[in-house]
């Protein structure tokens, strides 16, 4: 039986429900009038936009590939506007506007912080994308206005420029739609610095140079549109350049002189040799090496010590070394050690052989038959899944990272889904059958037309290489032949660039584009005119990998001492100075054994193997050295995966550990033979130092050593030690101290 | 030569011990990984591993020392040429010199690689490689594993050696400029375990040209001086099982480079077909383009050709009849080299399209070969090959085209990669290959043991024979054994129509006196109302693999098969049925055989579990057989087997654990395949016996 009161209760809630979802049901057909008048508001135009902008569809947010947040997923940074509409209109019921009262919208609510929001206040109530947002649920959130024309372009203004330390300048992005209308759109577009160490950027574009020199870019994103503005921060000083050897130093030392950043001085023999000699061969010169280029009068013993590290095989066993990282060869079974063996050596002597790097690269990506017949087929081993295959290659061999557009619109580049996958086509004609080791595979042309299927839309997509059409492929021919072909294209914007920016930061540790695997538009290069000169002095010499070491080692920016002038240390990045590199944990490590006379033992190699020339990771395991000076497991394409920065453990290592102090007194080592000569003290020592580091002692380095070495010594009985035994622990001492020195410890 | 050790046989310990149970326990416990380790697997047999040198020159007489397994007894190397006479070493008192042999190989020998083989005491052993040249050969003595103890080579001679593990062998030349020298080296075949790495380094030892995929180094001396080569094995392997034989040939410019011989791989036993020529009719050079690069050919033909350059597609274009059936074979992987090659048959159709008729793929492995799992589920040796053999049909009139590509071949660059390829009409033939019986014989075994015909008395040696059918031959094939040594028998099981695999049975009489017989095996078939008759081809492993996880099984072809009895030990166990006659037994009717077991030994266990071979017998369910019993039974129910009427020949087969011992050492498990002989049924319409 119902009372009065709960008749009232009833009447006081039941009604205005009822009446709430008669006026729903009236007003969600015909979208109420807008309380606000202005243009008709487009959810892809402005709504989207806006949600950027407030970072709802970032990756930490609500966008999908993050994973959303409790159930309200968008697509990242709005790449995709029908799938957003779709969640934010029609799921969950609708429950996220509420036309009948717009402001109440879960939309609003949530990001004004009317009601808790996770993500805290994204949008200021009464902001103008707060309005927009507003306007667009009052006008009954349409999907698009009839003729809402679609984004061609951004750009931003000033395209480039110069900003002075400490100047600042206001950025405009500009939107162009395809009924040539252009609008403003800086407000809802966002801005992000390259190097926030040069340049900072506010979210309304005012980007303010800081202190340090160089080149600095800002990307503007708009929709699915980005574009960059290019600045210079001079350091204003004079530039007088060493004349140049090649264009390598034209280009470097017109940039510095655009910048005012005084280059150092050419350094000195003894330091070229050490350092062209680590970079080349991976290792540090001889004593007779040293010796020979210390005596040697000629005006061009600098490039003929050059074209000597080129035609040996440590440069051949120092760059498979690099090259066999990248391309993962792993050892993850005991039964891998044929085909890791084989591809390293692969590897090693195409590049004794001076194969072309397009014919390198093809053969790889090419490859079939067994490991033994044909090893580059060890990397389809370790590579196993197409994604995979498509995802190495690009980020590799065209700088092209394409992870992200796996699953959706690449955030930071124009590539798409469509892209990914017609990338992906390819690798699709790849048969395996499998061979008598676990785990390996021959690897044949599966007869067939190539094609991909696109996960977005499930629509097969035919080979094409980011955007370029290779043409069709018939079912005879192994599709990853035309990628190859189209890789070796002399006009391939990516091919010949990537590899050189990769060769580049090699030997100045810095990349042109940093990181060297990350090319594309919104990360330019800071030296685009080198990079470019680069690009095609390599498609010219026939893709000659020794023809561009040639020249970067022969230029006098590779030349420049290590040592800073009184500008240009703030430089990081225009070259102007060497930028000393601690030296890897194989090329140490093979040091350390140069200098002591000692050799390192590393299973199922011949004993005196340098460590450089290890095929695989697996001796990572049994070398507590390698692992501390961070040998790369080769899980990665990355260079990143090679830990170059230092640590306690490294230090400690170098000071305490077993395995430096038996080398030092290593039987068969230079300082029992130096004990066992008949020379001076002070020729002993003068050894030690061209071993270490290339060049004799100094006077007062000499004087210092001397009188170490003199030193009488007592033993743990405090009885003083013989002549012998106090000259042998003496110059390990001596030894140890060289070893310990940053002058060793990196290529300076 | 050491006197042969004689089987002793184990008998049961007699008496009681008792022991506390947690001591007991611990003890298994403690032994457990012992007792596992203990059991082996195959009964010894003598092999043949190394011999050094590894050959010689025609003419010469030289000093091989051998080694091996199981070679107690030894009396004659022996070598699959006549040619090639051994005798043993004599020290200057007379004595014999222990496994040492002088070997005189004939002038008129030609050069090429034979099979050697030793009678021991157990009967025949596996073979190696032994190899004859016209070249002076030297034979390695010491390490050279420097450049300062580089051994100096002569060139346009052999050197016989073997690597250091761990290490890399320098052998010294002299060369003038742009003199022209081929460094070739075999290793893998001649059994070598080494993958071969060359290299070519100047007076300083600094590599100029490598070679590490079993090709040569064909060498131009840039200037006047001493050069080395380097060799190595991939992994830097090396010990005694890592020998190899390296050439220095000089070679004018022009000059095609020939290999050193090598040993042939197993399935290269279904090339060529019957009949065929040395050398194809024609070269691809030689003909004429017509159509789009297309050669201009007429069926039938016989066309040889190279998967060269790089990604080189081969067009043949004929014109052929509505109703013509034509079957092409390429061979190409068959003939050693590492292709895989692909055809494809097109019609021309308007404006030069084509449109696909047939494509031909792989030849398939007869039977499934094993995989690389965790144990063996069919045999580690591969009869398949990625050659291509298959049929098109002609449907219209018209003109067509025959596509050749290597699947691998899309950027390999080697002009020696050649194919044939024949287009014939049906020419329904077969090729059979066989080996001895693999099998798993104890959890995850995978055990791969080259296994000689030595055969013990009163042992059943079940042989695998498998068949590569041509242009359709669908028929039965008979097994037949010819110039068996005294007291050993051969009975086949046929291979079935349709089927592809058959057995052969070898036994040994329990009182089989020594011998060795070259033995021929046969498979016989009726073909177009002919009686055929083709030579089965025989396989063996190289090496006695114990697990093919860690080291791969590599078999070869081998030139001959010796069948031997040793006469100094006993197979453990006999099983047979206990009366010798044909069985008889109504279709879909029940028939039990009673088996007698004569035991020899003692044996691990109560009972084995046995298969049976016999076509239509194969899906018998496994059955117990007691060990400790002398009598047992077996019951076969043909309603369920589905058995056809007529003759059918069968055995029974299974693993066992033996307690062998030699002399006076400690007994052994050893699991072994243990076969009963061949039971003759004979299976008669229900009718019949109504």
């Amino acid at each position: 039986m119902t009372t009065v009161s709960d008749h009232n209760r009833i009447q006081r809630w039941l009604l205005p429900a009822i009446l709430a979802l008669g006026l729903l049901l009236i007003q969600r057909p015909a979208p109420c009038v807008a309380q606000t008048p202005g243009d008709p508001v487009s959810f892809v135009n402005d709504v989207v936009p806006v949600l950027t902008k407030a970072g709802c569809n970032a990756g930490v947010c609500h966008a999908k590939a993050g994973g959303g947040q409790n159930g309200f997923q968008l697509s990242l940074l709005g790449f995709e506007p029908l799938e957003d509409y779709q969640h934010l209109v029609r799921e969950g019921r609708g429950r996220r506007l509420f036309p009948l009262d717009p402001p109440r919208s879960l939309l609003l609510a949530k990001a004004a912080g009317d009601v808790p929001h996770g993500g805290g206040v994204r949008i200021e109530k009464d902001s103008k994308n707060y309005n927009t947002l507003l306007r667009w649920i009052q006008a009954g959130s349409p999907y698009r206005p009839a003729a809402d024309p679609d984004l061609v372009a951004i750009a931003i203004e000033p395209a480039t420029g110069t900003l002075l330390p400490g100047e600042s300048l206001n950025l405009r992005s500009i939107a162009t739609f395809s009924d040539g209308s252009t609008r403003d759109v800086t407000k809802t577009s966002l801005f992000e610095s390259n190097d926030s160490a040069m340049a900072t950027v506010t979210e309304s574009g005012q980007v303010t140079a800081l202190d340090l020199p160089g080149k600095v870019s800002v990307m503007v994103r708009y929709q699915d549109r980005v574009a960059v503005y290019n600045a210079s921060i001079p350091l204003g000083q004079p530039v007088t350049p060493p004349p140049p050897n090649n264009f390598i130093d034209e280009l470097v030392f017109a940039n510095l002189k655009q910048l005012g950043i005084p280059p150092s001085q050419v350094c000195d023999d003894a330091t070229f040799l050490r350092r062209v000699s680590l970079d080349i061969a991976g290792r540090v010169p001889t004593e007779v090496e040293a010796r020979a280029f210390a005596a040697d009068d000629a005006a061009d013993k600098r490039a003929t010590a050059i074209d000597r590290l080129l035609r040996s095989p440590d440069y051949a066993d120092y760059f498979a070394n690099k090259w066999t990282a990248l391309l993962k060869n792993r050892r993850d079974d005991a039964s891998d050690i044929t085909s890791n063996f084989a591809f390293h050596a692969w590897v090693r002597d195409n590049l004794l052989a001076g194969t072309a790097y397009d014919q390198l690269v093809r053969q790889l990506l090419a490859a079939t038959g067994t490991v033994i017949a044909n090893p580059p087929v060890a990397w389809y081993k370790r590579v196993k899944e197409p994604k995979q295959q498509i995802e190495d290659v690009a980020q590799l061999f065209l700088g092209v990272r394409l992870q992200c557009a796996q699953c959706h619109h690449h955030p930071f580049e124009r590539w798409s889904q469509e892209d990914y996958y017609s990338l992906a086509a390819f690798f699709s004609r790849i048969g395996r059958k499998p061979t008598d080791t676990a785990g390996e595979d021959l690897i044949f042309h599966q007869r067939g037309m190539a094609q991909a299927v696109n996960m977005k839309n499930g629509q097969p997509v035919p080979p094409a290489a980011l955007g370029d059409s290779v043409g069709e492929i018939p079912p005879d021919e192994d599709p990853r032949l035309r990628l190859a072909d189209w890789m070796a294209n002399p006009d391939n914007p990516f091919f010949a660039k990537s590899l050189v920016n990769r060769y580049w930061k090699h030997f100045f540790r810095r990349g042109l584009i940093e990181p060297e695997d990350d090319i594309r538009d919104t990360n330019p290069p800071t030296n685009p005119e080198l990079l470019g000169a680069l690009e095609r002095h390599f498609v010219d010499s026939g893709f000659d990998l020794r023809a561009l070491i040639r020249a970067i080692t022969n230029s006098k920016a590779y030349q420049l001492s290590a040592i800073p002038n009184e500008h240009n240390l703030v430089d990081s990045q225009n070259y102007s100075r060497f930028y000393p590199k601690r030296l890897q944990a194989e090329v140490m490590l093979d040091a350390i054994d140069q200098v002591t006379g000692a050799q390192t033992s590393f299973a199922n190699l011949p004993i005196g193997t340098r460590a450089v020339a290890l095929p695989d990771n697996s001796y990572n395991k049994a070398s507590p050295f390698l692992r501390v000076f961070g040998r790369p497991e080769a899980t990665s394409v990355c260079e990143c995966e090679r830990v170059q920065s230092g640590s306690l453990a490294q230090s400690l290592h170098l000071m305490n550990a077993g395995d430096i102090k038996s080398k030092l007194a290593a039987g068969g080592g230079r300082i029992n033979r130096l004990i066992g000569e008949k020379t001076s003290a002070a020729e002993k020592i003068n050894e030690l130092y061209l071993a270490a580091f290339a060049r004799a002692p100094s006077e007062s380095e000499l004087a210092t050593a001397l009188q170490y070495i003199n030193e009488p010594r007592t033993g743990a009985d405090g009885k003083p030690l013989d002549e012998t035994r106090t000259l042998r622990e003496n110059l390990q001492d001596l030894t140890w101290a060289l070893l310990n020195t940053k002058e060793f410890l990196f290529n300076h | 030569m050491t006197d042969p050790l004689p089987l002793r046989r184990i008998s049961p310990r007699g008496g009681r011990c008792i022991l506390p149970g947690a001591w007991l326990g611990a003890t298994a416990l403690l032994c457990l990984p012992t007792l596992l380790h203990a059991q082996s697997v195959c009964l010894p047999a003598p092999r043949l591993l190394t011999t050094m040198p590894m050959g010689g020159q025609a003419g010469t007489e030289i000093e091989v020392k051998v080694t091996g397994q199981s070679l107690d007894g030894s009396e004659q190397l022996i070598f699959s040429d006549p040619s090639i006479i051994a005798t043993p070493k004599l020290s200057d008192d007379g004595t014999v010199v222990a496994d040492t042999f002088l070997v005189r190989i004939a002038k008129d020998c030609a050069a090429g690689v034979y099979d050697a083989r030793i009678m021991a005491g157990l009967g025949i052993s596996s073979a190696r490689a032994f190899s004859v040249s016209d070249v002076p050969e030297v034979t390695q003595t010491g390490p050279s594993t420097s450049l300062e103890t580089a051994l100096e080579v002569p060139i346009g001679s052999i050197v016989n050696a073997t690597l250091v593990d761990r290490s890399v062998n320098f052998y010294a030349f002299d060369a003038k400029q742009n003199q022209r020298i081929i460094v070739d080296c075999v290793a893998k075949g001649i059994d070598s375990k080494m993958n071969p790495v060359l290299v070519v380094a100047d007076a300083g030892g600094s590599d100029l040209i490598v070679e590490r995929r079993g090709g040569i180094i064909d060498f131009t001396a840039p200037q006047d001086g001493r050069y080395y080569v380097k060799v190595h094995d991939l992994t830097f392997k090396g010990g005694p099982h890592y020998f190899f034989r390296l050439a220095l040939t000089e070679a004018t410019a022009d000059a095609v480079v020939t290999r050193l011989p090598a040993t042939k791989s197993v399935n290269s036993f279904s090339w060529p077909p019957p009949g065929v020529d040395d050398v194809p009719a024609a070269d691809e050079s030689e003909l004429a383009a017509v159509d789009d690069g297309a050669m201009g050919i007429t069926l039938p033909c016989d066309v040889g050709g190279s998967f060269f350059p790089a990604a080189d597609v081969d067009t043949y274009q004929f014109t052929a009849k509505k109703g013509e059936t034509w079957w092409v074979e390429v061979a190409s992987e068959r003939l050693g080299r590492p292709t895989d090659p692909s055809v494809v048959v097109q019609r021309v159709i308007n404006g030069g399209k084509v449109v696909d008729v047939a494509e031909l793929a792989d030849i398939p492995s007869p039977v499934k070969r094993s995989s690389n799992g965790y144990s063996y589920d069919g045999p580690p040796y591969n009869a398949g090959s990625s050659d291509a053999l298959g049929k098109f049909e002609i449907n219209e009139d018209g003109t067509y085209r025959i596509r050749v590509t290597d699947l691998f071949g899309g950027t390999r660059n080697d002009p020696a990669n050649r194919y044939r390829m024949i287009v014939r009409k049906a020419a329904p033939d077969f090729a059979l290959v066989g080996w001895a019986l693999h099998m798993g014989l104890r959890n995850g075994d995978r055990n791969a043991l080259s296994k000689p015909i030595a055969l013990r008395g009163g042992a059943v040696m079940p042989l695998e024979i498998v068949v590569v059918r041509r242009d359709g031959f669908d028929g039965e094939i008979e097994l037949f054994f010819d110039n068996l040594p005294e007291g050993v028998t051969a009975t086949g099981l046929k291979i079935a129509a349709g089927k592809t695999r058959g057995i052969m049975l070898v036994s040994a009489a329990a009182n089989a006196p020594r011998g060795l017989q070259m033995a021929d095996l046969f498979g016989r078939a009726t073909i177009d109302g002919q009686d055929v008759v083709r030579h089965c081809h025989w396989a063996s492993m190289k090496w006695p693999v114990t697990n093919a996880k860690s080291e791969i099984p590599d078999p070869r072809l081998v030139d001959q098969i010796p069948v031997s009895v040793g006469g100094i030990e006993q197979a453990g166990l006999s099983i047979e049925a206990a009366e010798d006659k044909v069985w008889q037994v109504e279709a879909g009717g029940k028939l039990t055989i009673p088996l007698r077991l004569i035991r020899r030994g003692d044996f691990s266990g109560k009972s084995m579990a046995l298969q049976t071979f016999g076509a239509a017998f194969e899906r018998n369910a496994r059955f117990d057989l007691s060990l400790t019993e002398d009598q047992s039974q077996v019951t076969l129910d043909l309603a369920r087997l589905k058995t056809p009427q007529g003759d059918h020949t069968i055995a029974f087969y299974g693993g066992a654990v033996a307690k062998y011992a030699r002399g006076d050492a400690k007994p052994k498990d050893i699991v072994d395949i243990y076969v009963s002989k061949p039971i003759s049924i004979h299976v008669v319409p229900a009718e019949a016996t109504k």
